[in-house]
């Protein structure tokens, strides 16, 4: 499948002619930090000044490197596609050759960092267990009563929630059960089917 | 097993057949019981025919002596020559004795059960349920491709209140290291209960 670049797209990275391939990759490399860690507007002042153009003019062609290196990597375009995409742009070889190895470089990165926009639940981060028995309370003395005390850790958004749980031990033993049964579903071959078949 | 004062006089009363015939004791015995141990007896029977001559604040001071002595041999697990004692202190004879032990007897793991699940304690895992889906793609990142497990851990607690289910999302291994976790304690406490 082929990115469609609009108007206004195609303009902003008509720049990229303008400048040489090592201003390109730079460009590129801008492009991922700003993914990474936010924008940084200080920096397309300073490249501004050294190339003679206006901040506006650098700003619209490291996001319009930003753009198709996004949408390329959302859509896992592979690098024919890339390549055809990026022809209508009119580029040179070289540079339509620098730009498809900036998308394979980056790719994974970026896919990363975009799967990590996608609506989330807490996830299991780790357990820890610790074996009790009681043996007296306020109310029964002389009671034998084991119990697993379990501390259950989970990440949200960044945030480590800490869950203190208890259970004992015929419950304990059904949890795995249950729990294996579902690990075991993977290996059927209704699963195994589907995750064949859809690529 | 100790009595306070409040209690030994109001034993000591019971064991009077004088208050207390042979079938007014018999209603008592078994209507303490009942009180403590069936959830649903809020409106207690003490208003049995074969009680009802016998002054009502008598009665009432009687049930609570007898109560409280079932609930201190229950909390001690005392046996039967702890309660023996103990009731002949208050002058009981031989066969209210006999009855009130037999009685226990009958009522003891429900009793046991009841007192031992009094108390504090963190919230209870009951169950574990499951979902298993495979993502394809998110409005920000298609193809995608993974399996992933969606598991809700129901947990209740003492006070009935209802509690929200923890449930989290985790990956194959993530889960594979979870039940491999619990497995080490299962085994733990197996070998613990082998010592």
């Amino acid at each position: 499948m082929l990115l469609v670049l609009s108007e206004e797209h195609k303009e902003h990275l008509g720049f990229l002619t303008q400048v040489d391939s090592a201003v390109v990759g730079e460009f590129g490399r801008i492009a991922v930090e700003f993914l990474r860690k936010g924008t940084n507007p200080k920096i397309y002042e300073g490249a501004a000044r050294k190339l003679n153009v206006s901040s506006d003019v650098i700003q619209h062609g490291v996001e319009g490197l930003t753009y198709l290196l996004t949408e390329g990597s959302k859509l896992m375009i592979s690098e024919i596609d890339f390549q055809d995409s990026v022809l209508v742009l009119g580029f040179s070889e070289e540079l339509n050759k620098l730009l498809l190895q900036l998308y394979l470089d980056n790719r994974k990165e970026i896919r990363s960092i975009l799967g990590e926009l996608a609506p989330k639940l807490p996830s299991y981060h780790s357990l820890e267990w610790r074996l009790d028995v009681q043996l007296a309370s306020r109310s029964l003395r002389q009671q034998i009563k084991p119990a697993v005390t379990i501390k259950l850790h989970l990440d949200q958004n960044g945030d480590q929630t800490t869950k203190i749980l208890q259970t004992d031990p015929a419950t304990l033993l059904h949890l795995i059960q249950q729990l294996e049964q579902a690990l075991g579903e993977m290996k059927t071959n209704h699963c195994r089917r589907i995750v064949r078949n859809i690529k | 097993m100790e009595l306070s004062e409040y209690v030994q006089s109001g034993l000591q009363i019971l064991a009077d057949s004088g208050c207390f015939s042979p079938s007014a004791y018999t209603v008592l015995l078994q209507t303490a019981f009942q009180s403590l141990l069936n959830a649903q007896a809020d409106q207690v029977a003490l208003d049995h025919p074969v009680l009802k001559h016998i002054d009502p604040t008598v009665l009432k001071h009687c049930h609570a002596a007898a109560a409280t002595c079932i609930l201190e041999a229950g909390k001690h697990k005392a046996d039967k020559s702890a309660i023996s004692t103990c009731l002949e202190d208050c002058k009981f004879d031989r066969e209210r004795i006999e009855q009130f032990c037999t009685e226990y007897q009958k009522n003891k793991d429900t009793l046991e059960l009841i007192l031992g699940s009094i108390g504090r304690c963190p919230l209870h895992l009951t169950d574990a349920s499951w979902r298993l889906e495979y993502q394809i793609k998110t409005n920000q990142l298609h193809k995608t491709y993974r399996p992933a497990y969606l598991v809700t851990l129901n947990v209740e607690n003492n006070d009935s209140r209802s509690h929200p289910d923890v449930s989290f999302s985790c990956t194959m291994e993530q889960l594979q290291d979870l039940v491999g976790k619990l497995k080490d304690a299962a085994k733990s406490l197996e070998r613990a209960s082998q010592m």
